[in-house]
């Protein structure tokens, strides 16, 4: 017998409001329908009100995760307009902080993705490890979630004791890879929650237009931090992780394999960390009257790709501010990965995803 | 322009994706003498392998669209822009699916319509809510 579950807005299943109709036959889902926009903000049209320094502090609230990347974007896309270059140490911080977001933002998915999977004692591993970056973003930048760090022309703060993130980074690289990576890859209950479940094959993913993670782990190897590389990213190595069974199992490798990357790229950047200003000299008119024309900057988020295009009419207000955020190209493949799947797996695969709604609606 | 862009205009025509593009402030812009055919265009990227990224709807003084396609082909942005006629323009979410949703928030904000669409279910907005309420338009009001 064919039926419909309608799930969400707000529900224990969901772990953002958004609204999900599945249509089952048994216990098999046959379709998917998804609504999105209960979170819709109208940031887009608030930032088209105001200045581009307060716009600065708008954007930041785009996410309460990825918030650094959003305001690292929007600067990066008025520095092509109004030519302020950073200077090369807060170009390195850039990185710092957008790898410590990273952190966090893969822990506190690898703890949710755990806990549904019903292994309770990774998801308090993961979140002991995400509050210890979190208190090292708090050392730099005094704040948790919206750092505040962005400028047009460079950074806000500097980091004065590397100590404080240096000190973090072996404990993380020992728990993920003496915990998190073994259970995620060998435990007899990760493997039956996960292995084969919520399958995006690679021509989906490249057809929907997948970014980040959920991409990678179905062998589309794109990372914009490789392949358009911004902030000072071209001068470290790392790898980007790939895995081809495109199932819930390779998301779980992908997003524990990027913490050790993000621990080695934040290894390397605090190690060569120049010495320098941490601002470009930019005049008052330069950081409120921007020349016009259009620009368009992109970043790597914990989830994927971020796109900013800003066009300027040369006053103090944009005239145009684009976000397209990573789980708006990432939540539409929802639909093939549950698909021929048990209804009582959709919450991990949905999940697995690594949605954010407060992103996608802005 | 950084010098790893420089010449990656001859590569665009080399691919068959036409003259007149020129990179400005982190993206190439296709600027062609004649009006751009938007199917054309986008089946070309999508035979080459570029992934589709967004659209950027803008309104223009005379009520038209303006519309920014972005697209990205190994690690270099592409735009092209095209403005629809009397608020139409035609679909390419047939031909790259990664537009589908793109394609009905933009119906949804702004009214535009794209012709060839099997279907434009609601996606930001509710079933029977008014189409083209974007907030610029009810701050004018």
């Amino acid at each position: 017998m064919s039926y419909r579950i309608p799930i969400g807005p707000y529900h224990p299943a969901l772990e953002e409001p958004y609204k999900l109709e599945l249509i089952c036959d048994g216990e098999t889902v046959t379709d998917a329908i998804m609504h999105i926009g209960f979170n819709f903000r109208g940031i887009e049209y608030l930032a088209e009100r105001r200045n581009y320094l307060q716009g600065i502090t708008l954007v930041e609230r785009v996410c309460g995760i990825c918030s650094n990347v959003h305001s690292l974007s929007f600067c990066q896309a008025v520095e092509q307009l109004n030519g302020a270059t950073p200077p090369e140490r807060a170009l390195y911080i850039r990185v710092i902080l957008g790898e410590l977001e990273r952190l966090h933002s893969h822990f506190l998915w690898s703890g949710i993705a755990a806990k549904l999977i019903g292994f309770k004692t990774i998801f308090m591993a993961c979140f002991t490890m995400r509050e210890k970056v979190m208190d090292a973003l708090s050392a730099i930048s005094g704040n948790r979630v919206n750092y505040g760090m962005n400028r047009i022309g460079g950074v806000s703060r500097d980091i004065d004791d590397v100590s404080v993130v240096k000190n973090i980074l072996d404990e993380m690289e020992r728990e993920i890879t003496r915990t998190i990576i073994p259970i995620f890859l060998k435990d007899k209950t990760v493997q039956s929650r996960c292995k084969g479940v919520g399958i995006l094959s690679k021509e989906d993913a490249l057809a929907m237009g997948a970014v980040g993670p959920l991409a990678r782990a179905s062998g589309v190897a794109q990372d914009i931090r490789k392949s358009a590389p911004y902030a000072a990213y071209d001068r470290f190595e790392f790898n980007v992780p790939v895995e081809t069974a495109g199932d819930v199992s390779a998301r779980l490798v992908v997003h524990a394999l990027e913490m050790i990357e993000s621990c080695k790229i934040i290894r390397q950047a605090l190690t060569t960390l120049p010495e320098g200003p941490i601002q470009a000299t930019v005049s008052s008119a330069g950081k409120f009257k921007v020349p016009a024309g259009t620009a368009i900057s992109r970043a790597e988020a914990p989830r994927g790709e971020v796109l900013y295009q800003i066009t300027s009419n040369g006053t103090d207000i944009p005239e145009r501010v684009r976000v397209r955020t990573p789980t708006f190209m990432n939540m539409a493949t929802v639909r093939f990965t549950v698909i021929g799947q048990e209804l009582a797996d959709s919450p991990l695969i949905q999940a697995s995803c690594d949605p954010c709604y407060s992103c996608t609606d802005r | 322009m950084s010098t790893e862009t420089n010449g990656f205009e001859n590569t665009l025509l080399q691919l068959g994706l036409g003259e007149g593009w020129k990179w400005s402030n982190g993206s190439w812009w296709l600027t062609p003498a004649d009006a751009l055919d938007v199917r054309a265009t986008a089946s070309k990227m999508f035979q080459l392998g570029a992934r589709f990224l967004c659209i950027t709807a803008t309104e223009c003084a005379d009520k038209e669209i303006r519309l920014d396609y972005q697209w990205d082909y190994e690690g270099q942005l592409l735009s092209f822009v095209v403005v629809t006629a009397s608020g139409k323009i035609a679909t390419i979410a047939d031909i790259s699916p990664a537009a589908d949703w793109v394609e009905r928030e933009t119906h949804e904000y702004f009214a535009v319509e794209f012709i060839g669409r099997k279907t434009t279910l609601p996606l930001m907005t509710r079933a029977g809510d008014p189409i083209g309420i974007n907030l610029h338009k009810e701050e004018a009001k």
